[in-house]
């Protein structure tokens, strides 16, 4: 067998030299180096990519779909090469790229949410883009959360596609009918437990005071993270390889969300909630305050008066998880010039304002936050939370496995620490810190 | 046939609780049916009856119609494959004797020691190195190969039950084997033919594994794997409607195949095949 | 190896028996048709040999070198590391658990399918047409495939809008928010319904073709000897079933030592990993962020072996119960 695969691997390295040797031989004879996918001087002479009418396959996972459908619309209106969009439930999107790439069949882009990136460059699923991204006439002001998960070992390989924070929703006619300021959320995590139970006390059928993803550990990080960095603690070590989710902020922050359980604030299927669904109640009307994804704003906003308020710590702050996801193309690409096509217009104006802040979505550059747009008072509460201190994007490079995969020992921990004796805390949080450290 | 003098029940008794179970078995398909069509919130038939949750099957990403001739492209090549090779190997091993015979059908028997899953990723390492990753004609390659014990074993012990006139004065007429394989034994193991054939687009139809690890085109998956993708499409609610359309159009075809070739089925399986 | 001995006689005598006349034309066209057909067996046999050695042989060499290697999803074969594999395998965090797990379904599945596929079959067994109607509608579940079924339930058990959950809060069980994948224990009955409904058809059609091996005259004989419905139940048709009920058993263990479908679609391993069986392990080892092919390999040819070994307990426990 080993024989056989031998024979195989010298026949394909006999085939790739001769090819190769070819082309060199072309290259010497008369610069094609210029025809070359990616060479330097393809990337100099057409800075934008190529606009010639190609079909480029892009995948991204379903809570994007509607900012990625927006955007793919509005690229494939205004340009000759057309984008085939694929969306992938969440849950699915890992084994999917996974088996995907291991086959060298990748879509020419895909979109990776942030916390993968790290692992996913490292591992050279996404084609260096550095001298590409010099290109752009707005590097400066690109995300820069976004841009450095994605960078390895100083090259980039990757540009935020949607931007992802999380806010606290509260529901302002919930807010009203319960006698609570329904201009004010919270701005402590001790009013935050106050504005839940109120609501609870309501006692209307179907209405509960809070939710959250029970058995979701990406929810999970995307909501408390910056309850815990808003409280001045940090969730990890510098380079994601321990867990420090056993802090003293920390444990209030579960110790809150189980009063918040046994007081019967939570919806009841929030406990099994794997978060396929975690978003449905509220845009329901069913639910009074939680912490959400900005992108959904203009989503909930035709079912619900939506307010908003950046998620506090336990004695004020603000902090949000600069999450969503990015995108590169992909390393199996064989249009690679084409596919960047679409990833220059991303960052354009074009992109950025008229597509993404016109359906009051986060934009990916500093520089267009203030656009025609952003009249919103709640967009430019999640601008401004975008930008604070306390905000980030967490790197990890193990950071799936140890908090978004179904099951993780991030998962085990909260879930012991709100529907078990809270006990365990400690060891849970060594069981996280193996998986980083592996 | 066993048979018992004196019913337990009466006769109208038991047909109530009997009928009821019957009733009990088929519920899950009939509703599905009724399911599909019905008003239900949060599909894309919210009210009235009609055909909303197909209509959005049929536009969901590449479209039903891609993924049924993904399905029919897979199934009809596994069978086709599938047939060819047992029916020569049947042929080979029933009336042939030649030196490793045994050795070989103790190999294709061994297929079904090794667990599925143990094989999917050596395959998938396989298809990759021989061109085959992502294609339709990878998958249906493995899934016959899949199907090998069951259909080698049911075409030998078919021929094997071909009276040896009939063989014989086959030869007898100065026919090549390959003529009298054709023209005598072919419709004399015909029902064992239809059994195989029928496995075969059974399992290949509905298999959900093999195309998950080996299919990575969205637009080039079958039925079952694109139906599962459904469910969770829309944000924040699962769309139950366009699942149980799946399930119908899924189910349909299996259904009846099923009932029209039952009595090759059962009767291939009873008769030759498990003798107590 | 044991070479069928009638076959070749019986074709050895048709050729001399049809060949033409005269003892030296008998000779001279016995030998060749022989060896003619040694090569045409070899000919007819071999898209069958070229399939279980490129699909099935090699693989199956191919798995035990990945199960030595240090064989990334991404990087490809980067050299032995045996034993790491196994040890790495052994030591996730979830495998025993998956085995736990896998054991207990399996367990549960073989005596609730086989009992009830028992019942129906009793049930069922007499010629009539009424009974003909009864074994379609068992059977046509088994017209289905496992992920159909699957999906199909998945709805059925959907929590607000599916008929179950319906029936249940209609019925005033419950607090309204009936969750049949949301527990552990639910999750795990729920799964076995759907396996019961779809598989108990096929082994019932198993089990009549065991009954109907039983003669008549056991029965009168029986009954003669005034033995009552149960004794004869369980004294005559049990022990004469063996054969039948033994296939079923093995089958149906097999079958759901090697789960994945149903809990792939239903629950995905969940709530808090308390369904995931050994496949669903090795296919989250190899694609879902561990994406190490090695460990994945290790790990699937533990479950070979682990199958081998209950396989042969079976078939000597089998062949010490008929002695």
């Amino acid at each position: 067998m080993k024989r056989w695969t031998v024979a195989r691997g010298l026949r394909r390295a006999v085939g790739a030299v001769a090819a190769a040797s070819l082309l060199i031989g072309l290259a010497a004879c008369g610069g094609d180096a210029d025809q070359q996918p990616g060479g330097e001087a393809t990337v100099a002479a057409n800075p934008e990519g190529i606009d010639d009418g190609t079909k480029l396959t892009l995948w991204t996972r379903a809570p994007l779909e509607a900012q990625a459908k927006a955007l793919v619309q509005a690229y494939n209106a205004s340009h000759k090469n057309q984008v085939e969009l694929t969306i992938t439930p969440n849950d699915d999107y890992v084994t999917r790229v996974g088996a995907a790439a291991g086959s060298g069949n990748l879509p020419d882009l895909f979109a990776a949410d942030i916390v993968y990136v790290p692992n996913w460059t490292e591992q050279g699923l996404f084609a260096d883009i550095t001298s590409r991204i010099a290109t752009l006439p707005s590097v400066a002001e690109i995300n820069q959360g976004h841009l450095s998960a994605g960078t390895y070992q100083d090259k980039k390989y990757v540009l935020p596609f949607v931007l992802d924070l999380s806010v606290i929703f509260y529901n302002k006619e919930l807010y009203q009918e319960a006698g609570l300021d329904p201009d004010k959320g919270p701005t402590t995590l001790a009013e935050f437990k106050e504005h839940a139970l109120a609501i609870q006390k309501l006692n209307k059928k179907g209405v509960s005071g809070t939710y959250f993803g029970g058995n979701c550990g990406g929810c999970g990080v995307f909501t408390w993270f910056p309850m815990i960095w808003a409280s001045g603690e940090q969730p990890m070590n510098e380079d994601g390889t321990a867990s420090n989710l056993n802090g003293a902020a920390a444990k209030e922050v579960y110790a809150m969300w189980r009063e918040l359980y046994e007081a019967g604030a939570v919806a009841p299927a929030s406990k099994e909630e794997t978060g396929a669904t975690w978003v449905g109640d509220f845009q329901q009307g069913k639910i009074g305050v939680m912490p959400y994804p900005a992108t959904l704003l203009a989503t909930a906003d035709k079912s619900v008066e939506v307010g908003v308020a950046p998620i506090p710590g336990l004695n004020g702050g603000q902090s949000t998880f600069i999450g969503g996801d990015g995108i590169g193309i992909s390393k199996d690409s064989k249009v690679s010039d084409q596919a960047w096509n679409f990833l220059s217009w991303l960052m354009s104006e074009d992109a950025q304002v008229e597509v993404l802040a016109k359906s009051n979505s986060q934009v990916s550059r500093n520089d267009l936050a203030e656009n025609k747009y952003a009249t919103d008072p709640r967009v430019k509460i999640i601008n401004q939370v975008a930008a604070a201190p306390d905000s980030h994007t967490p790197v990890a490079r193990n950071f799936q496995q140890a908090f978004n995969a179904a099951g993780s020992p991030w998962v085990t921990l909260f879930r012991n620490a709100i529907f078990g004796d809270g006990s365990s805390i400690d060891a849970d949080n060594q069981a996280i810190t193996e998986v980083l450290a592996q | 046939m066993s048979t018992m003098s004196r019913p337990l029940l009466a006769t109208s008794s038991r047909r109530v609780l009997t009928g009821a179970l019957a009733l009990l078995f088929l519920f899950p398909l009939v509703w599905a049916a009724v399911a599909s069509v019905a008003p239900q919130p949060g599909t894309a038939q919210v009210d009235g009856w009609g055909l909303g949750n197909y209509a959005r099957l049929a536009g969901y990403q590449a479209g039903l119609t891609q993924y049924l001739i993904n399905s029919v492209l897979i199934s009809g090549m596994t069978v086709i494959f599938t047939l060819v090779v047992s029916l020569l190997g049947g042929y080979a091993f029933a009336l042939f004797n030649f030196p490793g015979k045994n050795l070989l059908f103790l190999a294709t028997l061994a297929i079904l020691m090794v667990p599925y899953a143990t094989l999917l990723i050596p395959l998938y390492v396989l298809l990759n190195s021989i061109g085959l990753q992502n294609s339709l004609v990878g998958l249906a390659l493995v899934l016959t190969m899949f199907q090998l014990p069951f259909a080698t074993f049911m075409m030998r012990i078919s021929f094997e039950a071909v009276p040896r006139e009939l063989a014989e004065s086959a030869y007898v007429d100065g026919c090549g084997t390959f003529t009298a394989l054709l023209r005598i034994l072919v419709p004399a193991v015909k029902p064992g033919l239809i059994t195989v054939g029928l496995f075969a687009f059974l399992a290949a139809w509905n298999d959900f594994i093999a195309p998950l690890i080996l299919i990575n085109d969205s637009d080039k998956v079958p039925l079952p794997l694109a139906v599962a993708n459904i469910r969770g499409q829309v944000m924040g609610v699962v769309d139950y409607g366009a699942t149980e359309a799946g399930v119908v159009i899924l189910a349909l075809p299996c259904v009846v195949l099923f009932l029209i070739l039952q009595r090759h089925y059962v009767r291939g399986f009873m008769s030759g095949a498990l003798k107590g | 190896m044991a070479t069928p001995v009638e076959r070749p006689t019986a074709v050895r005598s048709a050729a001399r028996t049809t060949a033409g006349p005269g003892p030296d034309g008998q000779r001279r066209r016995a030998p060749r048709l022989r060896l003619a057909r040694r090569n045409q067996g070899w000919l007819y046999a071999a898209p069958t040999a070229l399939f279980v050695t490129v699909f099935f042989l090699i693989p199956v060499l191919l798995v035990a070198q990945m199960s030595l290697s240090d064989w990334g999803l991404f990087a490809g074969n980067r050299g032995f590391n045996a034993p790491d594999n196994y040890t790495d395998a052994v030591g996730q965090r979830l495998f025993w658990p998956a085995v736990w797990f896998t054991v207990k379904y399996t367990i549960i599945t073989t005596i609730i399918l086989i009992g009830v596929a028992l019942g129906l079959a009793m049930m069922v067994q007499e010629v009539a047409l009424w009974n003909s109607f009864l074994r379609t509608s068992f059977l046509v579940p088994s017209a289905l495939g496992l992920a159909s079924a699957s999906l199909l339930f998945y709805a059925l058990y959907a929590p607000e809008g599916g008929p179950f959950a319906r029936l249940l809060s209609g019925l005033g069980i419950g607090d309204g928010t009936v969750s049949f994948l949301g527990s552990p224990n639910a999750a795990l009955w729920s799964t076995v319904a759907v396996i019961v409904w779809r598989f108990a058809g096929f082994y019932m059609l198993l089990l009549l073709v065991g009954l109907q091996g039983i003669s008549s005259d056991v029965y009168e004989a029986a009954r003669v000897d005034g033995a009552n419905r149960w004794q004869i139940f369980v004294h005559v048709t049990l022990p004469l079933l063996k054969p039948s009920l033994a296939l079923c058993t093995i089958l149906c263990i097999t079958g759901s030592l090697l789960a994945f479908d149903q809990f792939y679609i239903l629950t995905r391993g969940g709530p808090d990993n308390s369904t995931i069986t050994i496949v669903l392990l090795v296919y989250n080892i190899a694609f879902g962020g561990r994406n190490d092919l090695g460990v994945a390999a290790a790990l699937s040819l533990i479950v070979l072996l682990a199958l081998i070994v209950i396989n042969v307990v079976q078939f000597t426990a089998l062949r010490g119960r008929e002695d």
